[in-house]
């Protein structure tokens, strides 16, 4: 059988971010794979331990481009703990509110990107379209598209005004009837059925086995969501439900993601309806106290966690971030042999890769005693982060 | 199907892009924009280049009388904001005890003042 190895990356023009996959492919199938993470390391950990928890917060926050809330919520949920600051009930509103449109906006923006994958590019336009309904919403709300700054220790920087509220209630029935012709197209819209049925298949028992989360876990369903299992902000006292699906493979998730954006939207309107009075932040100290947290979140692409360490100054003495997207690599990796060359982009972009989120460790030293294994077919030291 | 009617529909509904720079991408309310500081509120009191989180506020001499909760006080300094370093997250106007320093609903991604630019 002849082998041939396929460089794909970091620079490709299927990838959005710099990561690199050695295939080693047996004509059109993917035999072996390995995988190169961390081209965009950024040192915002180390970054993070140098400045107080004020400015450590828009640092934070820039983790991550897309789910940026999601980071900067995190944070503050662990800081607030350690501290016992109690966060008042309109400002969890209000963080409830951002962290379900930023999921809506991130779900969109992934069904275009993955529509884009496989050669769908009008769907592509048209969720885009549309997301850019969510983006209004958040620069109206918070100031900015992306970055949202809403939130600081002990509460959120600014309050919603009630013309705010009306603005973006009245966005969500729009955005529930494009969601029922996104639903109504995956049902009957042959060409993207063709590219998504059956492709990257995931079992429930490999997504426990190789620790998928987020979406990827739940359309092969593994029932299991953050704001449900571990509640956080308000999502213990509003209605809404956990999306999981039994498919298993790249459609199982575009619909769980699509079930999401529809759950959000409800969230979204209770939140805002039942938007409680009273202030948006308690004063919070400077300092933490010495201790320990394990941070978690959902955030769109999956469970993320913060492990932070304080030392009674006013700065971390460490954090510790796992995004989701470094526990679904495995699951890629895995759901991608036997498969052709070309399901490449389709699975990557299933599992909603952020790349630059996800670049943490890099092994410098390659010698001898590296953790760095010999591949059998490259001859060449790997690098595993 | 779906696709198709939804094609049709898009083909006699107005485009969804914004024909710049003849029409004008609203501005809302609150938008974080460029940081300008009221030179008449402003009492110097660093507050706004302590938490800003890129560092881009320097307080410069500017010696001069300001009123501040009803009292008339000399301050010493006023900050200067280096408009390409800010990353507008809204602290300095946050933390200001004076009401002095805004962003304003103007954006600031381009400029031609080259000492701005590089500051
Ligand atoms: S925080 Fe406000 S009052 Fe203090 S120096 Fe800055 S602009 Fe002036
Ligand atoms: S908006 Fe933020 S980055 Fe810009 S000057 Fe103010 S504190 Fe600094």
């Amino acid at each position: 059988m002849t082998r041939v190895v396929v460089p794909i990356g970091p620079q490709h023009p299927a990838l959005k971010e710099p990561l690199n996959f050695r295939v080693i492919a047996d004509g059109e199938r993917i035999v072996e794979l390995e995988l190169n993470l961390s081209y965009s390391h950024r040192g915002i950990e180390k970054a993070a331990e140098q400045r107080d928890f004020i400015r450590a917060l828009p640092l934070i926050e820039r983790v991550c481009g897309i789910c940026s809330h999601s980071h900067s919520t995190v944070f503050s949920m662990g800081i607030e703990e350690i501290m016992g600051v109690e966060v008042p009930p309109r400002a969890q509103y209000i963080r409830t509110v951002i962290a379900e449109l930023e999921r809506m906006h991130s779900h969109m923006l992934w069904l275009g990107v993955a529509a884009h994958e496989v050669g769908f590019n009008t769907l592509f336009m048209w969720t885009w379209r549309d997301r850019e309904a969510v983006l209004d919403t958040l620069e109206e709300l918070s100031g900015n598209r992306i970055h949202y700054n809403m939130n600081e220790i002990g509460g959120v920087r600014v309050d919603l005004s009630p013309p705010q509220v009306d603005a973006a209630l009245a966005r969500i029935p729009v955005l529930e009837e494009r969601m029922r012709a996104y639903v109504a197209m995956l049902e009957d819209e042959e060409t993207m059925l063709a590219r998504f049925r059956g492709v990257g298949t995931l079992s429930r028992e490999d997504a426990l086995r190789y620790g998928a989360v987020g979406p990827t876990g739940r359309g092969s369903g593994v029932d299991y969501d953050v704001r449900r299992d571990d509640p956080y902000l308000v999502y213990d006292e509003i209605p809404w439900n956990v999306v999981t699906d039994t498919d298993g493979d790249v459609y199982g998730r575009t619909k769980v993601r699509i079930g999401e954006i529809k759950e959000s939207l409800g969230i979204v309107r209770y939140c805002l309806e039942h938007l409680p009075d009273g202030p948006i932040r308690v004063a919070a100290p400077k300092a933490a106290p010495p201790g320990e947290i394990y941070s978690r979140y959902e955030a769109p692409r999956g469970e993320v966690a913060h492990f932070i360490r304080t030392n009674g100054t006013d700065r971390v003495e460490r954090v510790d971030i796992r995004t989701p997207t470094l526990a679904n690599w495995t699951s890629v990796v895995y759901s991608l042999v036997g498969r052709p060359l070309a399901d490449i982009p389709v699975i990557v972009a299933a599992i909603d890769p952020c790349l630059s989120c996800t670049s943490r460790i890099t092994v410098l030293n390659r010698g001898e005693d590296a953790r760095g294994e010999t591949s059998p077919y490259t001859g060449q030291a790997g690098w595993f982060p | 199907m779906t696709v198709l009617s939804e094609m049709l529909r898009n083909l006699v509904s107005r485009p969804a892009t914004t024909l710049y720079p003849a029409e004008k991408v609203p501005v809302p309310a609150g938008f974080r924009g460029r940081v300008e500081c009221d030179d008449e509120r402003c009492i110097g009191c660093s507050k706004c280049s302590l938490v800003c989180p890129a560092s881009a506020i320097t307080m410069v001499d500017s010696p001069r009388e300001v009123e501040f909760r009803g009292k008339t006080m000399m301050r010493k300094k006023k900050p200067r904001v280096a408009v390409y370093r800010c990353i507008r997250c809204g602290l300095c106007e946050r933390h200001c005890p004076a009401d002095a320093i805004h962003l304003r609903s103007v954006l600031s991604i381009t400029g031609t003042d080259r000492e701005e630019v590089l500051a």
